[in-house]
């Protein structure tokens, strides 16, 4: 599959040490420190507002003027430029056709565009039909299939998700979780999420965040491979589990 | 008892309409802001020349100078002041206009080029720029003008200067303007060092005409207030004549803001041009300038002077 | 595109035009009758459109260049942040201070030709087209730019590719208001000094108590302003195929 890391590009994980993170009248983060696995999903799970996004944004390096954070790749090269990065919105260019938008990066950077690996993708998320369609005339669904598209067009080591299928229906939902899955294969991934069950289907490591300031607990991994099956044991018991720890989280956070 | 109603109301209605108590209101559109042009009518009111003729007389400067004459024959205004020029063409085009009585009888419209400057001689306006203010009479003074000297509009560029006559040709935007009022923009540029010097329609092939005239509605000059007004108005000429500190000062005196030295300049060049007999006009001038117009091709035919003059009995 | 609806508003107007004038018994020096406009477009037909190709040629270079500085302008202001603080004083005043004001200075610095009433077309539509523009500039979808930031792209770039594609149906209403303005300063200028034009023309007429005339050049500056206006929204139709606006709206 044309999606695999070329023989140079080996899986790498990274670490995150925050000393300190602060706005105007609030801490956010205090000596926080977050492993992300190399190859491995890494699910932060928790309630709106605690900090999750944030914690995303700073490695994919949205976040000006961060200081006393420390990232750390295990290939001791520097982080920046090589993440690729989902939001919750497509973001595809609507005056783009769908092609266009997935070869966005290089038209952005001035190099020469890959069409044949573009359509390659296209493909593979089966969006082969409308690569020459506007965004406006696809559904949600296809749209974050192009956009997931255009993440693999990239090709970065370090794959960052803040919360990608949230706007879809249920079982849009789990297909694209299967999607994503299979096509991000071998690659280093942060999935922030708010639904546990899509971070018991993909994530290796899940960790919920809490309180002001934040606080990470120590990860809860289910058994198996992603994209775990809906009927898993591990799946079905992680739920309760789940849930029982977001709704202290909850609670510590309204103290 | 009862007849006592009857005299006493036949008493009341005697006093009330007798000039002193009753002023009958009028309105007089002017031609343009209050300047020396318009003495007669200032000094009327200063000196209380309308008041005792029975008259309680507004004044009013227009903001669009076109407007007055079509107001008045709408019957929107009772009096405007407007131009002999016009008014051939206004009552051609089927205003119901006439004229009362005149304000000024010579022309004030002048052919003005720079005094230091190369034109010396009408001659001299060949191939060269005239500005002019759009009345829509200028190119015919100028046409006139021109053919005394073997030239015609051709031989000119005309451009459109609107109102600024006196900073287009100071400035050196055009060789000559037409349409300056002689008593106005000569004085203008004098004062700003730049002389000008003017050539005078009536004495280069245009016949003379009465440039400020009051005009009325052609179906309203049996209107007793009129007369009136016409002899305040020759009041005022003649105490004008009479006695011109005390004009200048009464002028002043109500328009504060007209006490500086180009007003003052104007008043006395406008001075000798009002017209002493302002109720009067010459039928055979009147039909001489009138077949001007034709020959000039601003109207199509001339008409009988009752069409659009009166002398108000 | 139906050419129905349009031509059946333009004869309800006339219509209600030629009513206006019957049941107000206005005169016709003051407002005349629709067909004696019309028969002063005939007889005057060769002058009036000498005229109009005139002042035509004035509103397009103006439109042309208030639109050209504008964007400039906006792109400047969007680019470079200190540029806001010099650029946003002339911005405001360049629309605050009344076209009627400046013209006759316009004119007298640039003539009595072409040039003057280009300028003042210019002038009335700078403000309109440049305020449009940046305002759409400022307003780029921050999660686009976030993609673009993890996509290592450059300023330069962002701008070329995003925000620039992304301001443009902005940049349309500003246009459109340009459009629709730009006749406006045209005319301005020729009122104060000119010696051909629609504008100079209706002056002229007016002096001469041709009203009919007057209005005739009225309406033809009207059918031109219009015209005008429907070509540049095509235009702009047609490069905004991706925006809402044009994929779900028809005339």
């Amino acid at each position: 599959m044309t999606n695999d890391l070329t023989a140079n590009n080996s899986p790498i994980s990274l670490s995150l040490q925050a000393e300190r993170l602060a706005f105007d009248d609030f801490t956010l983060f205090e000596g926080v420190e977050l492993e992300l696995p190399a190859g491995a999903w890494t699910c932060l799970l928790g309630p709106s507002g605690v900090g999750k996004t944030t914690l995303l944004r700073l490695i994919a390096g949205l976040i000006p003027g961060a200081e006393n954070i420390s990232l750390h790749c295990s290939d001791n090269n520097p982080i920046e430029g090589r993440t690729a990065y989902m939001a919750q919105q497509d973001l595809l260019m609507p005056w783009l056709s769908v092609l266009e938008n997935i070869l966005l990066g290089a038209k952005l950077r001035g190099e020469a565009p890959d069409k044949a690996k573009a359509l390659d993708l296209l493909d593979q998320v089966g969006l082969t039909a409308n690569a020459e369609s506007l965004p406006s005339s696809l559904s949600g669904g296809m749209r974050q299939r192009a956009a997931l598209a255009r993440t693999l067009m990239e090709d970065r080591p370090l794959v960052l998700m803040d919360e990608p299928f949230s706007s879809l229906d249920a079982i849009s939902r789990v297909r694209m979780q299967d999607l994503a899955a299979n096509l991000l294969t071998g690659r280093t991934v942060l999935l922030v999420t708010h639904d546990p069950l899509e971070a018991l289907r993909l994530g290796d490591r899940i960790h919920v965040l809490s309180g002001r300031p934040v606080h990470i607990d120590d990860a809860f991994m289910p058994h198996g491979q992603r994209p775990r099956d809906l009927h898993d044991p591990d799946v079905l018991n992680g739920q309760a589990d789940l849930l029982e720890r977001l709704s202290a989280a909850d609670q510590k956070g309204a103290a | 008892m009862l007849y006592r109603l009857p005299l006493l109301s036949f008493l009341a209605l005697v006093a009330f309409n007798s000039p002193t108590l009753a002023a009958d209101k009028l309105t007089v559109l002017l031609d343009w802001f209050v300047n020396p042009d318009h003495a007669p009518l200032i000094i009327a009111k200063e000196k209380g020349f309308f008041k005792a003729a029975g008259l309680d007389v507004t004044l009013i400067a227009p903001s669009d100078p076109s407007a007055p004459p079509k107001l008045v024959a709408a019957g929107k205004a009772e009096l405007a002041v407007s131009y002999q020029p016009q008014l051939h063409v206004q009552v051609e085009q089927g205003l119901p206009l006439i004229r009362i009585a005149t304000l000024v009888s010579t022309p004030l419209n002048s052919l003005v080029v720079l005094k230091n400057g190369p034109i010396k001689s009408i001659k001299d306006l060949k191939g060269k720029k005239v500005g002019f203010s759009v009345g829509g009479f200028e190119d015919a003074v100028l046409s006139a003008m021109l053919n005394k000297y073997g030239l015609n509009l051709k031989d000119v560029t005309l451009i459109n200067v609107n109102f600024s006559l006196s900073p287009s040709i100071v400035a050196g935007k055009v060789d000559a303007v037409i349409g300056a009022f002689r008593n106005f923009e000569l004085n203008q540029m004098d004062i700003i060092n730049k002389p000008g010097r003017a050539f005078y329609p009536e004495e280069e092939g245009v016949p003379p005409y009465d440039e400020l005239i009051i005009v009325a509605h052609k179906s309203k000059t049996r209107d007793k207030r009129y007369r009136r007004f016409v002899d305040a108005i020759e009041q005022a000429v003649q105490y004008l004549v009479n006695h011109p500190q005390e004009s200048w000062a009464a002028f002043i005196g109500a328009h504060k803001n007209l006490n500086d030295e180009l007003n003052k300049r104007a008043w006395r060049d406008t001075m000798p041009r009002f017209a002493l007999r302002p109720a009067a006009f010459d039928r055979a001038r009147y039909h001489r300038f009138s077949k001007f117009l034709k020959k000039q091709g601003l109207i199509k035919n001339t008409r009988p002077i009752s069409d659009y003059a009166i002398e108000l009995p | 595109m139906s050419i129905a609806r349009p031509l059946i508003i333009f004869l309800g107007l006339l219509l209600i035009w030629h009513l206006i004038v019957i049941a107000s018994g206005v005169p016709p020096y003051i407002l005349p009758a629709p067909h004696l406009v019309f028969q002063a477009l005939a007889e005057r037909g060769d002058i009036l459109f000498s005229h109009a190709w005139i002042t035509l040629l004035e509103i397009v270079f103006g439109l042309a260049l208030g639109t050209l500085l504008g964007s400039l302008s906006a792109l400047t202001l969007s680019y470079y942040q200190p540029a806001r603080r010099w650029l946003m004083p002339i911005l405001v005043v360049s629309q605050a201070i009344p076209v009627f004001a400046l013209a006759p200075i316009l004119v007298l610095w640039l003539g009595y030709g072409m040039v003057s009433k280009v300028a003042m077309a210019t002038l009335i539509i700078y403000f309109p087209v440049t305020a449009a523009f940046f305002d759409g500039l400022r307003r780029t979808e921050p999660g686009h730019l976030d993609l673009a930031k993890t996509m290592n792209a450059t300023r330069w770039s962002v701008l070329r590719h995003i925000r620039i594609p992304a301001a443009l149906p902005a940049f349309a209403s500003g246009l459109r208001v340009a459009t629709a303005v730009a006749p406006i300063g045209a005319i301005v200028g020729e009122w104060v000094g000119s010696s051909e034009g629609l504008g100079f023309l209706m002056l002229h007429a007016n002096g001469r108590m041709q009203i009919d005339v007057m209005f005739a050049a009225l309406f033809i500056l009207a059918v031109i302003a219009v015209a005008l206006y429907y070509a540049v929204d095509a235009g702009l139709k047609r490069l905004l195929f991706w925006s809402s606006e044009t994929t779900t709206t028809e005339l």
